[in-house]
């Protein structure tokens, strides 16, 4: 297995991490791991809002907010059959949307997601990378798998910790 | 902000150990701090051999049982918290253990621990807690702490492997 040294050295991310008090600081930081890690060109991780069936990010490396009808593209395949999916030509693939590449001018040629499970075992998120090299396999699912869960419980924590804040200042 | 900043240290300090008998037994002492309880058992699934371990049980040494026996073993197969605040009552129980150990079980929560293939890989089971047992509050916390740990736990047993 290509990542046994990676797992070991997961729980040094993992400090790191849980010194992140938002998701605009913990975002980039699992972004870069997971990149540098599998070798991708580009991260994103969705945060998905079941309420309006939306998913949002932050961050793709230069693009600032983008927002997602959650039954659209890769990312919305994901959140549908609850697995992660590899699309190693990604203009071929049914249900891939160019939309995003459209508006950034970045051309997608791979794709991994997996989805972001809380614990209740709803999904809380997508977690994408874009272009490898070599196209992504079966060890890199197996590591983005693995990661997803790893990073579910710090944002699930501030997720949770946000929404109570914002609460409490309704009250105000 | 409070809480998040002692659920975040506690997860810092989970992530420094290096053995999972350390990660089990940090693990137990915040599991029981959470909800007041007086005793914590993690059971780890080991499919092969079809048993549920502990090594770790406050003092009493390491328990073997089936996966699919007592309120743990149906915490397993049913994939769902449990929570028992009459255990001389509920047929799951095994009182065996009471017996062998001589401490006296009043009232129990056991929660499945998710691996990330979304399989049950452990049970954290909490006992007595002070006054008047277990509630849903307590399974709600316990689940998202079970959820927390998880990733650390997973990781540590797979080093073991």
């Amino acid at each position: 297995m290509k990542y046994t040294d990676t797992y070991i050295k997961l729980a040094d991310f993992g400090r790191e991490l849980l010194q992140k008090k938002s998701l605009s600081e913990g975002l980039p930081h699992i972004a870069k791991y997971a990149k540098d890690v599998i070798l991708a060109r580009r991260c994103s991780i969705y945060i998905y809002n079941s309420e309006n069936d939306e998913l949002w990010t932050t961050l793709a490396d230069g693009i600032s907010k983008i927002k997602l009808n959650a039954n659209k593209g890769i990312v919305g395949q994901t959140i549908r059959t609850q697995k992660p999916i590899i699309v190693n030509n990604a203009y071929a693939h049914p249900n891939f949307s160019s939309a995003v590449d459209k508006e950034t001018g970045y051309k997608t040629n791979n794709i991994i997601t997996t989805p972001i499970f809380n614990s209740k075992r709803e999904i809380i998120g997508v977690l994408q990378l874009l272009n490898k090299d070599e196209g992504f396999d079966e060890d890199d699912v197996k590591f983005m798998i693995f990661f997803a869960h790893y990073v579910s419980g710090f944002l699930e924590l501030i997720t949770k910790y946000k929404i109570t804040k914002s609460k409490n200042n309704e009250k105000l | 902000m409070k809480n998040f900043d002692q659920i975040a240290e506690f997860g810092q300090k989970l992530m420094r150990l290096k053995n999972v008998e350390q990660v089990l037994e940090l693990i137990s002492d915040k599991a029981k701090s959470l909800v007041d309880a007086d005793r914590c058992s993690i059971f780890i699934v080991d499919k092969e051999d079809k048993i549920l371990w502990t090594k770790f049980s406050d003092g009493l040494g390491r328990i073997v049982i089936a996966l699919d026996s007592g309120v743990v073993g149906d915490t397993y197969s049913k994939q769902k918290s449990q929570i028992v605040n009459e255990p001389y009552d509920d047929e799951r129980f095994l009182q065996n253990i009471d017996k062998q150990s001589g401490y006296k079980t009043e009232n129990m929560i056991t929660v499945p621990i998710f691996d990330s293939k979304r399989n049950v890989m452990g049970i954290i089971q909490l006992l007595n807690k002070f006054r008047n047992g277990f509630n849903e509050a307590d399974e709600e916390v316990l689940a998202f702490f079970a959820n927390y740990v998880s990733g650390s736990l997973e990781l540590a047993l797979l080093q073991e492997n």
